[in-house]
């Protein structure tokens, strides 16, 4: 392919932007000025009109198909819905999850003793979601994982089990992608 | 190989174009399987006797009126076998959608999964969705059939694999098929439990996930394991198998195939005689008499120093290997320098390699001078099949490589004796728990208390632990690189499967190090390899035998030539 040249005369662009950037400086400011009246005029009228959220004190309403950090679906009676087939630790790119199997004298006679999804790690791709058999795995709306030791973004059963009415939304949306 | 009687008669067939050479009489699968042409079957196991009940493995054979069962189909001169015709795809698709109509499909949770027929035919052979609706045929799911087999009557297929190998192999009858048609199941006659010494091989030959080890059972997914080809430690058979090991863990050993030792069995003892490379009767640390035991270090935090990368607690301030050695070795030197060299003896029980063996052979004749050195094998019980009487694993290689008394040397009686009376001043023992159980603790005991010093080297906690005066920690054959000669002479390669634990080297480098020690100047480290070519040249019959020849099998001692 040939190359196409092409020539920018720098005098003429110059001359538009005005002296030192001005017209550049000016719209940068109007947008300033934009945001910061209708913050203003939103904070006076007590109806805030600007995107911005006072996180962490509140908190965005994440949509269903967001991936924050994989958690474990609870299922009523209090134990987990994981199976430990361990589908999602075999499908984990960055192999962050590592699942101890064990029998149970449950009906359901197999759950995981130990599972753990070490946070520092995950990439919240959604591919454990995805090869699980069971609903068990979902990307919740979380995403706070800061802690004050290495051994803390380490997420043991106990952390990640979450009651599944609290994950209705998600469950509803996986079911409606497989659907598709 | 099946045994022949004398030579067949070569005759010709075609399969899927290919010309091969086969002998008259062997069966269609047997010989398609032998070129590399995959032909699925379910009920067809080379070492079991035919049965034909799958009908998966059925093939188009030219001027033959349907389609026929490869397996018990003798090849015949000019017989011209297509296995991927369109018949035959339909067949088995039709076979497939038959086997899995009942197939409660819970391969989430099924222990088989990853090394199932059903999925891997399903995949190559089934069609992927299900036409029926009516309800799947319920049945008994984790029943325990046996102390050590677990039983689920709704994922079996009937293939009588299990009920020919109890007929065949194990000759104990327990299985059988039970009912008739859409009602047949497996089940042991009265509700007998399924108890003989062999009753795991049921779990391996059954191509699904019904019959399955009750120890592995939901322990890990298999796809996860790590497998390394060794043979079994537990008797002097020998039996070839893999260890399945995840995260530096044994989770189970599975017997494989060689014609010359175990056919594709082993003993359930054998196999689930594992525990001890991992448990907490394993020896982790040396000690030495009289100095303060090494203490965990209390470091905590974001980062557990106090644990290594396993998850063990390190330790420090104890001694190490190599001071523990240093002991051992002035004491050795000390008594053959007041008391001369009579007053060492060395017991060994076999469970080192052939490599290993070697080194302290050596090191017994040529720095140690003492003729006080006896192999002690615990003996057990046995059967006619694999299961034999020597409870060590290289015993045979240990006898080959000349261990025992030398000149005027004592054997393990005699060697106790003089322990007991004070005649022999240092015992060296190199695995404890065949000379507890070879010569009874009744006679180890007053052995061991007239002692000045009693060096130990083990990898599993004894009744002869806490009473060493230098203890070092070996690897357990699990851990190992090297060769061990089974009972009937065949040296087979062992290999490691597992790290050892932190700081422990292989009981052929403490041998190489001890022998520094005791020259006073630094010899060449341990080398498996290395040691084997001396291995051969030592033992008349291993002669020519080469350590990349030994290759997954192994070579019958006299083989070399």
């Amino acid at each position: 392919m040939a190359a196409r040249v092409v020539t920018v005369d720098r005098r003429s662009l110059r001359a538009r932007g005005g002296a030192f950037g001005a017209r550049a400086f000016a719209k940068g400011l109007s947008v300033t000025w934009k945001h910061f009246s209708r913050n203003l005029m939103g904070w006076v009228r007590g109806k805030p009109t600007v995107a911005t959220v006072m996180f962490p004190e509140e908190d965005v309403v994440k949509p269903a198909a967001f991936r924050g950090m994989p958690v474990l679906v609870q299922m009523d009676d209090g134990k987990e819905r994981c199976v430990a087939c361990g589908l999602c630790e075999w499908a984990c790119p960055v192999d962050c999850i590592s699942i101890d199997p064990a029998e149970t004298p449950d009906p359901i006679e197999r759950h995981p003793l130990r599972f753990d999804i070490d946070m520092g790690r995950c990439m919240f791709c959604g591919l454990c979601e995805e090869a699980c058999p069971e609903e068990a795995i979902v990307m919740s709306d979380r995403v706070e994982i800061s802690a004050f030791s290495r051994g803390g973004i380490v997420w043991n059963k106990e952390d990640l089990l979450v009651p599944q009415d609290q994950l209705a939304r998600r469950l509803d949306w996986i079911r409606r992608s497989y659907e598709r | 190989m099946t045994e022949r009687d004398g030579f067949k008669k070569p005759v010709k067939v075609v399969i899927d174009g290919r010309e091969i050479v086969a002998e008259a009489g062997e069966m269609l699968l047997q010989v398609a399987l032998d070129n590399g042409v995959e032909i699925p079957h379910y009920c067809y196991h080379p070492k079991l006797s035919i049965d034909g009940s799958c009908r998966m493995c059925q093939v188009k054979i030219e001027k033959a009126p349907k389609l026929a069962i490869s397996c018990n189909t003798p090849v015949a001169d000019g017989m011209v076998v297509d296995t991927k015709a369109g018949e035959v795809v339909e067949a088995r698709k039709a076979v497939m959608e038959l086997l899995l109509l009942n197939h409660p499909l819970d391969c989430p949770i099924c222990d088989q999964a990853g090394e199932c027929y059903l999925q891997d035919y399903s995949f190559g052979h089934g069609r992927s969705e299900a036409r029926t609706t009516s309800p799947r045929r319920k049945g008994v799911k984790r029943h325990p059939i046996g102390p050590r087999v677990v039983f689920d009557q709704e994922r079996c297929i009937l293939c009588r694999r299990c009920v020919r190998f109890t007929h065949e192999i194990s000759k104990t009858d327990e299985l059988r098929v039970f009912g008739a048609g859409d009602r047949s199941r497996i089940a042991t006659s009265q509700d007998r439990p399924l108890d003989n010494p062999y009753s795991i091989n049921v779990a391996d030959v059954c191509p699904v996930g019904a019959l399955l080890s009750a120890d592995f059972h939901h322990k890990r997914r298999v796809w996860f394991l790590e497998e390394t080809e060794t043979v079994c430690p537990t008797c002097s058979n020998g039996c070839n198998v893999k260890i399945g090991a995840f995260r530096n863990r044994i989770e189970r050993l599975v017997p494989r195939r060689n014609d010359e030792v175990n056919d594709t069995w082993m003993c359930d003892h054998g196999r689930l005689n594992y525990a001890f490379v991992q448990d907490e009767t394993r020896l982790r640390e040396p000690a030495i008499a009289g100095r303060e035991a090494r203490e965990p270090v209390p470091v905590a935090g974001p980062i557990d120093y106090t644990r290594d990368s396993d998850g063990r607690e390190v330790r420090a301030s104890g001694p190490s290997v190599d001071e523990a050695i240093a002991a051992a070795a002035a004491s050795l030197r000390a008594a053959v320098a007041t008391y001369g060299a009579t007053s060492v003896a060395v017991v060994l029980t076999p469970t080192l390699t052939n490599e290993e063996t070697l080194l302290l052979a050596r090191l017994v004749r040529e720095e140690l001078k003492t003729p006080h050195f006896a192999l002690a094998v615990p003996l057990g019980l046995s059967d006619d099949f694999l299961i034999k009487p020597e409870k060590v694993a290289n015993a045979r290689g240990a006898r080959d490589l000349g261990v025992g008394p030398g000149d005027g040397g004592k054997d393990l009686a005699g060697i106790l004796a003089a322990c007991a009376s004070g005649e022999i001043k240092v015992l060296w023992v190199v695995g404890s728990d065949g000379l507890v159980a070879a010569a009874g603790l009744d006679a180890v005991e007053p052995a061991v208390a007239n002692l000045e010093a009693l060096l130990l080297q083990d990898t599993n906690r004894s009744a002869l632990t806490d009473r060493a005066t230098v203890l070092v920690p070996g690897c357990t054959w699990a851990e190992k690189d090297g060769s061990m000669t089974n009972h009937a002479g065949r040296v087979q390669r062992i290999r490691p499967a597992l790290r050892p634990p932190t700081g422990l080297v292989a009981d052929g480098e403490i041998f190489a190090r001890m022998a520094s020690a005791l020259r006073g100047e630094a010899g060449a480290p341990f080398e498996p390899r290395v040691a084997f070519a001396e291995v051969a040249k030592a033992v008349p019959s291993y002669v020519g035998l080469e350590w990349a020849r030994l290759g997954s099998r192994g070579l019958a001692a006299g083989q070399g030539a």
